[in-house]
């Protein structure tokens, strides 16, 4: 094999974040050149950590990187840009007021010959040659703010192109864009590797992946768990080796009785401001008593609905109603007098509040409850004794109630969170990611709550980008793909690869099997 | 009475000295200007401008040189913008509170350096002589030409010098590389970082600016418009031009109108007070240009807020 | 064990940080002054020890004098506290006070109200005219997004030429040289507190028993904890189901009305006539007494005499020494700017937090260790 093969090489990387998380343990990735290299894998697999390391702005623990078999070291992206590196963010990096031309040149300004000013002459000039030259079709002269989504990723690629990168990594660019979109930007990756260039392309999507790339490699809790050339490997094995479990951790859950409706959503739909369809007529129900999991690859509309069914977002079309009550538009106040708890996905942001005291911070929802007020002035007692109640029932370690909530770990944060979420009396939770990066055991807490509640009647809507999680919990379980329900399923048979074929969109039932879900 | 009013303004004279009066808060609202443009909130505009018309005084009275004491001005201007930059960068105190601590400084911290100084409380009326103070200059051909040449010619160099800094800042802002690297750490710091701009340097270089452009207004107050050093002097301009900033959309052009907007209310205080019948609504008339600050800053809310679409109804994240 | 220490670390750098600009101070006492100990020695315990004659004793006089110097930078304090407290940089607070005695003078001068109600109603009036200015800048942000610091300081200067104006051509007492308004009836000034001529008046106990109530307020009352919970994380309070918008209006009314009370309370108290003609500067005061606070309306009665104190200090200079009484602007934007800078001795703190996680890490592995068993 020539060595000259590989343009980019990482040995054995590791990467331990200072909180203790592994997220890249011992991996090897290497790249030809000019080949299109899918990197795919679950949430959290260390995909974007391997990438962050190559584009300079992480660094590894250990392990080492060759680029042209040189060793090199990567302190910064300024580093990795002037290699010849480049990379697209998933959240674009541009400036809106600016015009397109400006955002490509931004740090790189050509100047007139006394060197004061910006030559935007030379600059227009440059972005339609590189524009031109990779058919990468932009308007120079237009601001960032006013053009399509689809475009302003073409500025992205164009600045790396004219920072001189070889290498392009591009962070899931799809995820953004329309079925339209997506087209055009293939044929212009397809271009670009005519061209020589080397693209690594990060995705969740099977079909993408098989119509675009050339290897593949795919990542599994931090490992690289195989090298293929995408054309000698099926889908189905894709989705295998993906989402495949090292370790399978059953629950003994008493079986749901489910009573009457409690959440009925009908119909929704959801653009996004980029006029991309992130909800596209999903309909279900979740009945007292037992757990509807939401199971998907993130980004196909949960995010969304979640949103939605919490007052952040409004719906273009459809309904939802809690108790036959509709909850579109509600402030979250009203949402929450209906009987809806919510954990979200942000705990760190809309779950807690970082400085104040873990009292505080149960409190937040009943504080207004007369339980908890003696004409204008709080009870105190009977605030301390609801907290230390909560403290103690979902086992928080602390100090003391008045200890300061952002001191806490990550997972008794959440339980704190929980606590408060789980015990408002809802006749609804909804739990978005409930154990996203916390420790076993509060999670093993949190789950098993999850259960208790629902077997004592409360509707629970689990929406989880862990698939363990979700098919664990579930008694019914839908998978959303591509803004749409792809499967749902109610009878307790199923498995990871099964799954992994409905969230990546290799199959898809009727729509009279997915009418199930609404229990009509 | 309002004939009267309207033959008062319309003359050169008048217009003379909406331009004489606009001219410190110009700078100032410039000074506001540039550091927004990099997302550096400069409240501390009022204590920079006090500070500096002292020392710019000052430096001028000890080398009896008008010229140094305008560099001096500006110096400790770019020195007062270096602390804060110092304090609200490094050690992290809230940009707002250290504005508000050279406000202070400026307010009461100048009293006590021109004692040290100088023995003097209160003001440097003793010190004033007109060799120190800034020297107004008559444009030859336009100081012929009928009522232009009345209203135009026969300013104090800085006058001009503000108004030109409106056209050089626009076109450092706009059309140079660092302009552009400023302006795109303002509005969006990650994408100017992702392509190795340091955004505190552009922090700092904007805040200094400010500082110097603070230490123009403050020479020109001490050592021009009140002909030398005096404790309530600034009154207030380095918050009127905050207002102009906002109000001019932090463009310099914009910010320009603003400040002669200040430039016309103050100037017709004096004229309508001068009137009979009107005198008793000076104050009220001195108050219109607040007013008019907070119903812009209305407008300019309401037509951010009615761009707003249904996908901002998600709270904004800290 | 991590929290008592954060605490008395949080004491440390409070401490160090006025140190730190005491000491910038003295250094500009040196520099300025001939006889820099003089100067230093009345900074620093004149307001508490009168050196009359060789005899040094306390000073009751100076003590009471500063007592009523904390009666208006009480309220502003707790004003600023209240505001800031829901994140709104709001500093309109300066120019209530001016409304604020004015409204309780006219109130003082024209209406007649039996003694002892007097003053109750000249200050009640002026609280609910200054909390319905404070109206504008916290409706126009909660609806529009305006920016409530630049509108409160636009305000600020409304309010200015407003009471100029009617007390130049509406109230003015005609007969006096200055522009000042006709004297307050008798019925409507503060009582004293102590005899002499120190000014300290019931005021000052009205500025305690607000402070402990505004502590309650926020401490002990919902509307208090919704504040606070609005100022640390608006969209986590948001999620709760809290009305942020109805919160951020009302703590800036509360803001509004307790400058009002102060404003009025210093007028009544000080004066015989309204004589400001111009922002009296308590409502700046105000933040940094809210910042030496932490926000905490118990502790602004602490920071209010701390400052009053060293603003007596440098009075005293002035008169003893040959150093300006503006020296305390100097030595309050220092204490300022490093009270309130977070990475001030941050890495001492850092290190702190390495030891105490470590700590506790192994202790979570001892105890592990023994349930292991």
């Amino acid at each position: 094999m020539d060595a000259h093969e590989y343009v980019v090489r990482m040995e054995n990387i590791s990467k331990i974040y200072p909180n203790g998380i592994a997220a890249n343990r011992e991996v090897n990735f290497s790249v030809r050149e000019g080949e299109i290299h899918a990197l795919i894998g679950e949430n959290g697999a260390g995909k974007s950590t391997l990438m962050k390391i190559l584009f300079g702005m992480e660094q590894p623990t250990a392990g080492k990187i060759y680029l042209n078999d040189q060793r090199i070291t990567l302190s910064s992206p300024l580093q990795a840009i002037s290699l010849g590196i480049g990379m697209v963010h998933q959240h674009f990096m541009l400036v809106p007021s600016l015009t397109v031309a400006e955002n490509i040149v931004l740090g790189m300004a050509p100047t007139t010959k006394s060197g004061l000013f910006i030559d935007y002459k030379e600059a227009v000039r440059l972005t339609r040659e590189y524009s031109e030259m990779y058919n990468l079709f932009v308007e120079p002269d237009a601001r960032v703010a006013d053009i399509a989504v689809g475009m302003k990723q073409k500025v992205e690629i164009l600045k790396a192109l004219v920072r001189g990168a070889r290498v392009l990594i591009l962070d899931e660019p799809t995820a953004v864009l329309t079925t339209q979109e997506t087209a055009e930007l293939f044929q212009e990756l397809k271009n670009l590797k005519d061209q020589g260039f080397t693209i690594i392309f990060i995705s969740h999507k099977l079909k993408e992946i098989k119509e675009l790339t050339d290897r593949i490699t795919i990542m599994r809790a931090g490992r690289s768990v195989g090298v293929y050339e995408t054309a000698s490997i099926t889908e189905q094995e894709i989705s295998r080796l993906m989402v495949g479990r090292d370790v399978v951790l059953k629950m003994d859950k008493p079986e749901a009785v489910p009573g009457e409706r409690v959440l009925c959503v009908e119909d929704l739909h959801y653009v996004n401001e980029w006029g991309k369809k992130m909800l596209d007529g999903v309909s279900f129900s979740v009945r007292q008593g037992e757990i509807v999991g939401i199971a998907g690859v993130e980004g196909n509309g949960q995010r969304e609905l979640v949103d939605i069914l919490f007052g952040l977002k409004l719906p273009d079309s459809g309904d939802a109603m809690v108790d036959g009550q509709s909850l579109v538009g509600l402030p979250q106040a009203r949402i929450r007098t209906l009987g809806v708890s919510y954990v979200p996905e942000d705990r760190m942001t809309f779950g807690i509040a970082q400085t104040a005291n873990i009292e505080e911070n149960v409190i937040s929802d009943r504080y207004r409850h007369k339980r908890f007020n003696r004409g204008p002035l709080f009870n105190m007692k009977s605030l301390h004794d609801e907290s230390d109640r909560l403290i103690m029932d979902y086992a928080v370690l602390c100090k003391s109630r008045s200890q300061e909530v952002g001191m806490l770990s990550g997972g008794n944060i959440q339980k704190v969170v929980v606590a408060r979420e789980f015990s408002s009396d809802p006749i609804l939770i909804i739990a978005d990611q409930p154990t996203r990066g916390i420790d076993v055991g509060a999670t093993e807490l949190i789950r098993n709550k999850l259960v208790e509640l629902s077997r004592a009647g409360m509707a629970v809507l689990l929406v989880s980008a862990d698939l363990n999680e979700v098919m664990e919990l579930s008694d019914n379980l839908i998978v959303m793909y591509n803004g749409q329900i792809a499967g749902y399923f109610d009878d307790g048979q199923w498995d990871d690869l099964m799954m992994g074929e409905y969230m990546l969109g290799l199959k898809r039932q009727s729509d009279d099997e997915i009418r199930r879900a609404c229990h009509a | 009475m309002f004939d009267q009013l309207i033959k008062s303004i319309f003359q050169a004279e008048f217009l003379f000295v909406i331009i004489r009066i606009t001219a410190p808060i110009l700078f100032a609202a410039l000074a506001a200007v540039i550091s927004e443009k990099a997302g550096v909130a400069n409240i501390g505009l009022e204590g920079m401008m006090m500070i500096t018309a002292l020392f710019g005084f000052l430096f001028a009275y000890w080398t009896q040189s008008w010229v140094v004491g305008v560099l001096g001005a500006i110096l400790v201007g770019i020195i007062l913008g270096l602390m804060m930059g110092f304090f609200s960068f490094k050690l992290k105190t809230d940009i707002i509170l250290s504005g508000i601590a050279v406000n202070m400084l400026g307010a009461g911290g100048t009293i006590f350096l021109l004692n040290m100084f100088t023995g003097l409380r209160g003001n440097t009326g003793a010190l004033v002589s007109p060799n120190i103070l800034i020297p107004t200059i008559d444009i030859p051909l336009i100081n012929k030409i009928p009522i232009l040449g009345d209203i135009l010619s026969g300013h104090a160099i800085l006058t001009y010098l503000a108004f030109i800094f409106v056209f050089l800042m626009r076109t450092f802002l706009y059309r140079t590389p660092l302009g552009l690297k400023m302006r795109a750490v303002g509005e969006n710091p990650n994408a100017a970082s992702s392509v190795g701009v340091s955004v505190i340097k552009m922090k700092y270089i904007a805040i200094a600016a400010s500082g110097a452009l603070a230490g123009m207004g403050g020479a020109f107050m001490s050592m021009y418009y009140s002909q030398g050093w005096n404790q309530g002097m600034v009154a207030g301009r380095g918050f009127i031009a905050l207002a102009a900033q906002a109000m001019g959309r932090g463009e310099p052009v914009g910010a320009m109108f603003s400040s002669l907007l200040f430039g016309l209310a103050q100037a017709m205080k004096t004229k309508v007070s001068g009137l009979r019948g009107m005198a008793s609504y000076n104050y009220l008339i001195e108050m219109i240009p607040y007013v008019v600050t907070i119903i812009g800053l209305v407008f300019y809310a309401l037509s951010v807020k009615l761009k707003t679409r249904k996908h901002q109804l998600q709270p904004i994240k800290e | 064990m991590r929290d008592k220490r954060m605490v008395l670390f949080g004491f440390v750098r409070g401490a160090a940080a006025i140190v730190l600009a005491l000491a910038v101070g003295a250094i500009f006492i040196f520099l300025s002054s001939d006889e820099p100990f003089t100067a230093l020695r009345y900074l620093l315990i004149g307001p508490f020890v009168s050196f009359h004659g060789g005899v040094t004793a306390f000073n009751t006089q100076n003590f009471y004098q500063i007592l009523a110097a904390m009666i208006p930078t009480i309220f502003t304090g707790l004003a600023v506290c209240v505001m800031f407290s829901a994140n709104q940089f709001n500093l309109a607070a300066e120019g209530c006070v001016l409304v604020g005695g004015f409204v309780g003078s006219l109130i003082g001068i024209y209406a007649n109200i039996a003694t002892g109600w007097h003053p109750v109603i000249c200050v009640l009036v002026s609280a609910v005219v200054c909390g319905l200015i404070m109206l504008i800048p916290s409706v126009l942000k909660v609806t529009l997004g305006a920016s409530e610091m630049v509108t409160s300081l636009m305000l600020n200067f409304v309010l200015l030429y407003i009471v100029l104006h009617f007390l130049n051509y509406h109230f003015a007492d005609r007969s006096k040289g200055a522009t000042m308004t006709f004297p307050f009836l008798d019925s409507a000034k503060i009582p004293s507190l102590v005899s002499g001529t120190s000014k300290l008046t019931w005021g000052f106990v009205v500025a305690l028993i607000i402070s402990f109530l505004v502590w309650v307020f926020m401490y002990r009352t919902r509307w208090g904890y919704a504040i606070r919970m609005i100022g640390i994380n608006e969209s986590f309070s948001l999620y709760s189901g809290m009305n942020v918008g109805r919160m951020i209006i009302l703590s800036s009314v509360i803001g509004g009305i307790l400058s009002g009370m102060g404003g009025s309370l210093e007028v009544l108290g000080r004066y015989n006539t309204f004589v400001w003609r111009e922002l009296p500067g308590y409502g700046w005061t105000g933040v940094t007494i809210a910042i030496l606070a932490k926000n905490n309306p118990g502790a602004v009665p602490l920071a209010a005499f701390f400052l009053a104190y060293l603003n007596k200090g440098c009075q005293l200079m002035s008169t003893h020494s040959d150093v300006p009484s503006e020296m305390i602007d100097i030595i309050q934007a220092a204490i300022f700017l490093f009270f309130a800078a977070e990475q001030f001795l941050s890495g001492f703190r850092q290190k702190l937090v390495v030891k105490t996680t470590r700590e506790e890490l192994v202790r979570a592995e001892s105890l592990d260790a023994i349930e292991g068993e």
